[in-house]
């Protein structure tokens, strides 16, 4: 499905099905012409890979894939990553960099695109046409465009430099460069807290288990959640207070040029974060608004003829039969914001196509690193696509 | 029967059509494989059928001839890679026209292959670009501030000529910063353009030091100037030349050239010249000794205004490498062609269109240029103070 896909069309109005023709019957002409088809494509492959293999061995450049194991000479930001280890190395470090912007990325964009796509159907007139305006413009941007513009309005434009550096009570440290937390640090009471946490959490399970147990008895609220979390943080607490303090902060240091302790997160990876949400969510929100409009209009009357509120309308009734619609398209969506990660090489963030354009430009073949990058890309990709396709089948069948 | 007879008379059309389709692709694919493969395999022509394409005929054409200088000339302009981003060196104005050193250098190529130093098509290229656009033909000569490497020279499918600017590379930073050493900057994030040798040299250098350095690797250089600018890196690290471009034309609102020094440290080699693709000597050769027409003319002492003087000169040497006849003291007269498949006269139309090297060097970097570089390493081998350029006698 294409990124700019109309919304899904409400159930049952795309259920017609081919006429079949009969079994046993093969039509010779038609496998033949498949077969010819066929034959062309894998000829013009293997000419195409001849061409380039002779032209490469005449110009003297290696057509194998042995430059993996030669150093890669260069270092990557962020990373311990030293020049003298092999290419292959340093492309896992693209990949570990891509990875790291894809999964944060997938569900911001879900929340974001979620609350998005219904505001778009709020009856509130402002939060609507806002959810609209934000939608309309941001789905129809390019998005690397989004990405420079949030590198250039936000880290650029408007973040301070590292020695002007802005500061929320030393815990978190925020400047052009890196985004710092103060993080905790495992000392000699850790354990020993960490072991009074699990202990509460238990007391909360049990606790919880056993209020529902008694409510189904005797019908009085049972508020399993409210009062499990106040177990479980109550212990956690009391325990903190007794162990004296058994986990140490690391706060962020302005030391010389850089920062030491606390954890880092570069702008580069933040504005190219903050850019595919942005702008992916756009396109889930559309996604969501399609989906909840779906949903034949019965539903949501016999709901309100239960005296069901809004709240619940949406929760029990319309969202669940929504997301099954939603599904197949979404996870297209997430498809689109990996293969979009590559993006990041204009705000200098080292994911897997920049490090690779980093290796060609440093002796390495173009067209078989080109081949692995590719070949990366399809692995990320696949699986979600093979997930779609699953999504698809199962759910088009369960449809009421 | 019947009832199916339509189907699969549609489906015949539908396969035959495809079919088509894929001979179409085919034939642009192979017309477009065959192009850079043109001058590698230029001696075997005619063998390779370069059929369907609309320019086949005229290629089977140029490749009869030999390689790319035949099919340079044929073609009638010369496509040399470049930069647009590099004062100085090369570097697009508000009207879109190229100037800088190399840019001039393009303009040798054309001059001594073609007569003309005009008839240049300038392609900007990225450092990342720039070989594989190289190595597929889509340019005749590389001219972007490149240096000569083994690995480049070995396995990147480039052939070096001859030098035209020995360059070093430096760091850059803001002269608030108080770095004064390369020393001074261990912790430090350094901007650097991807796809280079300063990306080698950085890691190279900090790492002798026992320095630790976050590299920030942009692909081109307006993005790395931008995050420069707004202190996202403490240091600029590139060739010495290119960050004293970069300097002069630094904007005054972000503190102008006096807001910026360059240490002095130069920690690496950088031997800038132009590049073209293995396995044609020819045109190798042309592009060569276009160079060496600037060096030897500055050798000579004749510039852009002296040309036509030393048409009529005493000295047989600067006779020779005009093409000009040269009288035996016998009465017959002879021109020399050293056989480089150029006119004889090429380094007329060289020296008197663009000029010779050191004019070029004036012109856009040294003395008479915001860069103000000094000669060093540049200088003439013969020069009050030596420097590299020395041409091989034209005989």
């Amino acid at each position: 499905m294409p990124a700019n896909a109309p919304p899904p069309s409400p159930p049952g109005a795309a259920a017609g099905r081919a006429p079949r023709r009969p079994r046993g019957r093969l039509d010779l002409g038609a496998v033949g012409l498949q077969v010819l088809a066929v034959a062309a494509v894998v000829a013009l492959v293997v000419y195409l890979a001849d061409n380039v293999s002779t032209n490469q061995r005449l110009l003297g450049i290696d057509s194998d894939f042995s430059y993996l194991d030669d150093p890669a000479g260069v270092l990557v930001a962020f990373s311990d990553f030293s020049p003298g280890q092999p290419v292959r190395e340093i492309l896992l470090v693209g990949l570990k960099n891509t990875a790291l912007v894809a999964l944060p990325g997938i569900a911001l964009t879900l929340v974001l695109g979620t609350l998005l796509g219904i505001a778009r159907l709020s009856p509130n007139w402002l939060l609507r046409k806002a959810a609209t305006l934000y939608v309309e413009t941001l789905r129809n941007i390019p998005p690397v465009l989004v990405i420079i513009f949030v590198n250039a309005a936000v880290v650029l434009g408007f973040l301070p430099t590292i020695q002007e550096s802005f500061s929320l009570f030393g815990l978190v440290e925020l400047n052009n460069r890196r985004l710092l937390v103060a993080s905790p640090v495992w000392t000699d009471g850790t354990a020993a807290w960490l072991v009074v946490v699990g202990v509460g959490v238990v007391a909360a399970v049990v606790f919880a288990v056993l209020a529902t147990r008694r409510s189904f008895r005797t019908g009085v609220p049972h508020r399993r959640v409210s009062r499990g979390v106040a177990i479980a943080v109550g212990v956690a607490t009391a325990g903190y207070v007794v162990l004296g303090a058994p986990v140490a902060l690391s706060r962020p240091v302005l030391d010389g040029p850089s920062f030491s302790g606390g954890a880092a997160m570069s702008t580069g990876y933040f504005a190219l974060l903050a850019g595919l949400v942005l702008y992916t969510a756009s396109h889930i929100a559309e996604i969501v608004r399609g989906s909840v409009q779906a949903v034949a209009k019965g539903q949501v009357e016999a709901a309100d003829a239960l005296g069901l509120s809004t709240g619940a309308r949406l929760r029990f009734v319309v969202l669940p039969q929504a997301f099954r619609i939603a599904i197949p398209p979404t996870l297209n969506q997430f498809l689109n914001l990996t293969k979009n990660t590559s993006l990041g090489l204009v705000v200098a963030y080292s994911e897997l196509t920049l490090i690779t354009q980093q290796v060609i430009g440093n002796g390495s073949p173009a067209v078989q690193s080109t081949l692995v990058l590719m070949a990366v890309y399809l692995c990320l990709t696949l699986p979600i696509s093979a997930l779609t396709n699953v999504a698809n089948r199962r759910l088009q069948l369960v449809e009421r | 029967m019947t009832s199916y007879g339509g189907a699969t008379r549609t489906h015949a059309r539908r396969g035959l059509a495809l079919l088509a389709g894929l001979a179409l692709l085919g034939a642009a694919c192979s017309s477009d494989e065959d192009d850079p493969a043109a001058g590698v395999e230029g001696e075997t022509p005619g063998t390779d059928g370069t059929g369907g394409g609309g320019r086949g005929g005229e290629e089977g054409a140029t490749t009869e001839g030999g390689g790319l200088l035949a099919e340079v000339q044929s073609r009638g302009n010369l496509v040399c890679g470049v930069n647009d981003a590099v004062p100085g060196f090369g570097i697009t104005d508000e009207a879109g026209e190229f100037s800088g050193f190399d840019i001039d250098f393009c303009r040798v190529v054309a001059a001594a292959v073609l007569g003309d130093a005009e008839a240049v098509e300038f392609r900007p290229l990225t450092a990342d670009q720039r070989f594989t656009a190289l190595q597929s033909g889509e340019i005749d000569v590389l001219i972007r501030n490149t240096t000569f490497t083994a690995t480049r020279d070995g396995s990147e499918g480039a052939a070096f000529a001859t030098t035209t600017f020995y360059d070093g590379q430096q760091m850059m930073v803001r002269a608030d910063a108080g770095f004064d050493t390369i020393e001074s900057m261990d912790g430090t994030t350094v901007c650097v353009l991807s796809g280079t040798t300063t990306e080698l040299n950085l890691a190279t250098r900090f790492a002798a030091g026992g320095l630790t350095v976050t590299p920030l690797t942009f692909p081109d250089n307006e993005q790395l100037q931008a995050a420069f600018v707004a202190g996202q890196c403490d240091g600029w690290t590139s060739d010495g030349s290119q960050l004293a471009g970069v300097r002069s034309a630094f904007p005054e609102a972000d503190g102008g050239p006096e807001g910026l020094v360059i240490l002095d440290e130069v920690f690496s080699k950088e031997p800038l010249g132009p590049a073209v693709r293995d396995g044609d000597d020819e045109w190798a050769d042309a592009v060569n000794w276009a160079v060496l027409a600037t060096i030897q003319a500055e050798e000579f002492g004749i510039g852009q205004a002296d040309v036509q003087d030393a048409l009529t000169d005493e000295n047989p040497d600067v006779l020779r490498f005009f093409g000009q006849p040269i009288d035996d003291g016998e009465g017959s007269t002879a021109v020399f062609d050293p056989g480089l498949g150029l006119d004889p006269e090429f380094a007329i139309a060289v020296v008197e269109q663009v000029g010779n090297y050191g004019e070029i060097f004036d012109r856009n970097v040294g003395a008479g240029s915001p860069l103000e570089l000094d000669r060093g390493l540049n200088a003439l081998w013969d020069a009050d103070e030596p420097g590299l350029m020395y041409a091989p006698p034209y005989r």
